[in-house]
């Protein structure tokens, strides 16, 4: 496995400590997940939903990290209340790193409803997005980090199904 | 015995605990009964209790205790199985289980019938699931966490509410004062 764009993803989040990781299954993401299963120097948890997910990066924010949950785009109608509810409330920096399943190249029909959704939703929660079309777009994931720091909320990275359908 | 009384019992053992509290009436009476900074009253995000004290147990060395509901347990059951693979020896649970929606009018939950969380929770995998009446709760908690045993306590209790106040605080000072709590 070489998958350069999986690599840089978790060293920039380890880089800018983020030191808490679950996630939610992907085909896009599994690389990312291995790394994170290998590595010693983060705590790494899957959930079953994403909202557990959820749950359990708050728990490990009011603990004081910065965490960060693995997840499809799908996954964001389960968590809507969630998010307003928890995070947003109690102002939680979480960076949500999203497989965008219902984008171009996708070739599974019922993941379109949500991908079609999801930008729309995102905004109307005022949660800053960062869409990843290409490589180098991946160089800004590291602002957004701090972004959630500073705004104390949930930030989201949105990885295109091309860009990392070829991460290989 | 009623959810009110058993919190009652509660307190003094958990002083020293970080304590996750679910939402609603149970944060309110909590609150009603002590308020203290160790503390975190949920405001939202009905059924993420446990999960939200899982998450801090992972990142704290400190004794975490959820203060969870059959209602809510019953809507995110699949934590149990996280917790059953991945949970760490200082999470502590308290599933008060009043066969009842008591927040939202005490509607009948499935646990008043069939359903038994003791079961389920074993069966997700955790070792150690006490089920007892209400009045034995604090002091297998005591127990537990004198052990130093992660264990889940099923307390069986009636349904039934104190009139008491909605929380008047912020969330960001819960928050605040929660994460002071856990970083001394």
């Amino acid at each position: 496995m070489n998958a350069p764009f999986s690599r840089q993803i978790i060293d920039t989040l380890k880089d800018k400590q983020v030191t808490f990781f679950t996630s939610v299954p992907c085909k896009l993401l599994a690389n990312m997940i291995t790394l994170l299963e290998q590595d010693t120097a983060v705590s790494y948890h899957p959930a079953t939903r994403e909202d557990e997910g959820l749950g359990m990066c708050a728990g490990a924010s009011l603990a004081g990290k910065t965490t960060c949950i693995l997840m499809q785009d799908s996954g964001l109608g389960t968590i809507i209340n969630a998010l307003a509810a928890l995070v947003q409330f109690y102002q939680l920096p979480i960076v949500m790193l999203m497989s965008y399943r219902g984008s171009p190249g996708e070739p599974v029909p019922a993941q379109a409803p949500m991908g079609m959704l999801t930008p729309e939703l995102l905004k109307l929660m005022q949660i800053p997005m960062l869409h990843c079309h290409e490589a180098k777009d991946l160089n800004e994931i590291a602002s957004y980090v701090d972004f959630a720091r500073v705004k104390q909320g949930p930030v989201v990275i949105l990885l295109d199904f091309h860009l990392m359908s070829g991460d290989q | 015995m009623k959810r009110y009384a058993l919190l009652k019992t509660l307190v003094p053992v958990m002083r020293d605990s970080l304590v996750v509290c679910n939402i609603g009436i149970p944060s309110q009476e909590l609150f009603a009964i002590e308020d203290r900074d160790n503390h975190f009253y949920m405001l939202g995000s009905m059924g993420l209790c446990t999960s939200i004290a899982l998450g801090l147990s992972l990142n704290t060395t400190k004794n975490v205790i959820a203060l969870e509901g059959d209602g809510s347990m019953l809507m995110n059951l699949s934590t149990l199985a996280t917790i059953g693979n991945r949970g760490p020896n200082n999470l502590f649970a308290v599933i008060i289980d009043n066969g009842s929606y008591g927040s939202t009018g005490d509607q009948a939950s499935y646990t008043s019938a069939a359903t038994s969380l003791a079961g389920i929770a074993r069966a997700a995998g955790c070792k150690h699931v006490i089920e007892c009446n209400g009045e034995a709760a604090a002091e297998h908690l005591e127990g537990a966490l004198n052990e130093g045993q992660s264990t889940l306590i099923i307390a069986k209790v009636e349904s039934g509410n104190e009139p008491v106040p909605v929380v008047p605080l912020h969330p960001v000072i819960l928050r605040e004062r929660f994460r002071i709590c856990v970083s001394h």
